[in-house]
């Protein structure tokens, strides 16, 4: 994946390999036969709908939960069998953050550290660094309680950060935050990166995905459909540049459809503006808009010109729309 | 496959921490939660068993000339009083407190996700109770002595049977917990299951005077056990309910140790997922 140089060569195993991975809940298959692989100091991101089974593989990764079937190796060693070895190498910052509210900061960041067995000056200097790191010095005496979402999820990822892991798992990490907070902590976690941290990262925003990760994995109904870097995911799944414009004649009925131009048949009498694509085209749609996917950016707003209707917008394809496109458009996918 | 040949970056992994050492994280944990609010947390703790022995042991007992196994009947009830304590504290401890930090707090989470093991954290949980089992009884076994209702000098270990009984009645509690799904089904425990068993296990009057099916089945509870273990302590063997009553204290810690480490096995199960 990345160039890292001579000196990672000894290092280049990978920090977590995963095969045929499987966990089930009763009679849900959450999680059903992943293959993974995570290189040391890269960013591996798995997405996915609610549902898709990516907080479970992190737990499994994380040797909090153990999977019914297939092998996990993480530093080398299985996460569940070896869960103190394991987990005294990795650092976790969980979607619900279970900090303690009537604490302050400081004295949240001392419990959490002595799980570790770190206490004492290490501790101190340790947590005075990542305070400082994460923007949050001078709040040492506040209580959790009083802290705005983005301070206790910056405090969340110091205290992920306590014991200097090689590896961290974050879960979500800027779900519910505001732009700027998010775009804060996603600067912070490049420089994680930049110091050659390993991490794993589960989110649904695409953004997030596309910022921070050197290797995307899609995971969809417990399995992953796809994963590559970021681009290439997007050039191996679709054209360039897409047009999203309104649906002529409302709402389309069946959403979650992709249609390739000239197979006309497949459209019905309502997909007249899908039909007139321009040629050499995917189509597809959700909701009441329509996506027109072309590598010629030119026919593209041509095309646009002539048909789009009511809020037409041109762009590059993202990593949302092969997110779309692999895991379907209607809500219970 | 490679995985195998993973080689840690220079300054090599940290040792990972010692059982002992999780264990007293887990306890730190709840002790700094606790000592961050004590006055709020302790107060009533200490001044419901202190109401009782006023009002019950004081306010009743000055109209009760008759001896309880050859006790003044406030004496009769300090062993009952430190037991309750010891149990409630415990008790408690290991359901609704337990309960919220597993279902609201996620405290468990956080611990599960650092080196943590589902063991420690319900062993560390259970030591915890047992500590504050040993705390509460200590103060209140003060207070008994102050009032005059304490006559032998074994009252010393009050604390160590106080935390004995709180391990046995924080696994008790573990049980329960290990099945509830709904913070509100812990009522019937209390109300079903404790409170019936402390009435009768001779912390208002001596069990042995109750008829034949009931004083089995009341020598028969671990409460009986723990209030008789007390009474040893308060007041010496002449005043015990049985003439075998030196085997309560063993009957106590065999009660601990499978209660204990029972409960933590169930908690362990539910939750790990």
């Amino acid at each position: 994946m990345m160039d890292v140089g001579a000196e990672r060569d000894v290092n280049d195993a990978p920090v977590v390999a995963a095969r045929g991975v499987v966990k089930r809940f009763g009679d849900l298959t959450a999680v059903d036969g992943v293959d993974l692989q995570i290189r040391p100091g890269t960013c591996y991101a798995l997405l996915g709908p609610n549902g898709a089974g990516k907080s479970t593989l992190s737990r499994i990764i994380g040797g909090v939960s153990p999977c019914d079937d297939g092998d996990v190796h993480v530093f080398g060693m299985d996460p569940w069998e070896h869960q103190v070895e394991v987990k005294t190498r990795l650092g976790v910052v969980p979607q619900e953050d279970g900090l303690d509210e009537e604490l302050d900061v400081l004295r949240n960041l001392h419990v959490y550290g002595l799980f570790f067995g770190l206490r004492g000056v290490a501790f101190r200097e340790r947590a005075a660094q990542l305070l400082e790191f994460m923007e949050l010095s001078g709040r040492e005496t506040t209580r959790v309680v009083a802290l705005s979402g983005g301070m206790r999820r910056r405090l969340s990822i110091a205290r992920g950060l306590l014991s200097d892991p090689e590896m961290m798992i974050l879960d979500e990490p800027t779900t519910g935050l505001d732009p700027q907070v998010r775009h804060a902590i996603w600067a912070a976690l490049r420089r994680l990166r930049a110091r050659g941290l390993t991490s794993l990262l589960t989110t649904h925003y695409m953004e997030e995905a596309a910022q921070l990760a050197d290797t995307v994995g899609i995971l969809h109904r417990g399995r992953l459909v796809a994963e590559d870097a970021p681009d290439a995911l997007i050039r191996e799944h679709l054209p360039a540049h897409v047009v999203e414009t309104e649906i002529a004649g409302g709402a389309a009925h069946g959403s979650g459809r992709t249609t390739e131009r000239p197979s006309r048949d497949a459209c019905d009498a309502s997909d007249a503006s899908a039909a007139d694509a321009p040629e050499g085209a995917l189509v597809e749609r959700y909701g009441d808009r329509l996506f027109v996917f072309h590598d010629d950016r030119e026919t593209l707003l041509a095309w646009a010109a002539q048909h789009g209707g009511g809020r037409t917008l041109a762009r590059a394809a993202s990593l949302e729309d092969v997110f779309l496109k692999l895991t379907g458009r209607s809500l219970d996918a | 496959m490679r995985d195998a040949g993973y080689t840690p970056p220079r300054h090599g992994p940290p040792p990972p921490p010692s059982v002992a050492m999780r264990l007293f994280s887990v306890w730190m944990r709840h002790a700094r939660v606790y000592a961050d609010s004590l006055f709020a947390n302790a107060t009533p703790a200490v001044l419901e068993p202190l109401l009782l022995l006023l009002a019950v042991g004081v306010g009743v007992g000055r109209y009760i000339s008759a001896e309880f196994n050859g006790l003044p009947y406030r004496e009769f009830m300090a062993a009952g009083i430190l037991g309750m304590t010891a149990l409630y504290t415990a008790a408690f401890e290991a359901t609704h407190a337990t309960f919220v930090r597993l279902r609201y707090q996620r405290a468990y989470d956080s611990m599960l996700n650092s080196p943590i093991t589902p063991r420690d954290v319900f062993l560390g949980e259970l030591l915890w109770c047992a500590t504050k089992g040993l705390f509460y009884t200590t103060i209140v076994a003060v207070v008994l002595a102050v009032a005059g209702a304490v006559s032998s000098g074994w009252i010393v270990l009050a604390p160590v049977a106080g935390f004995v009984t709180a391990l046995a009645f924080g696994g008790l509690g573990f049980l329960v917990t290990s099945v509830v799904s709904n913070i509100s089904q812990f009522q019937f425990f209390f109300t079903a299951g404790l409170t019936p068993m402390v009435f009768f296990s001779g912390l208002m009057f001596p069990v042995q005077e109750l008829p034949t099916p009931l004083r089995e089945i009341a020598f028969a509870t671990p409460m009986f056990h723990v209030i008789e273990t007390f009474r040893l302590l308060t007041s010496g063997p002449a005043h015990a309910s049985a003439s075998w009553t030196w085997v309560s204290p063993f009957v106590v810690l065999l009660t601990a140790l499978v209660l204990g480490s029972w409960g933590v096995r169930r908690m362990e199960r539910r939750l790990v997922r």
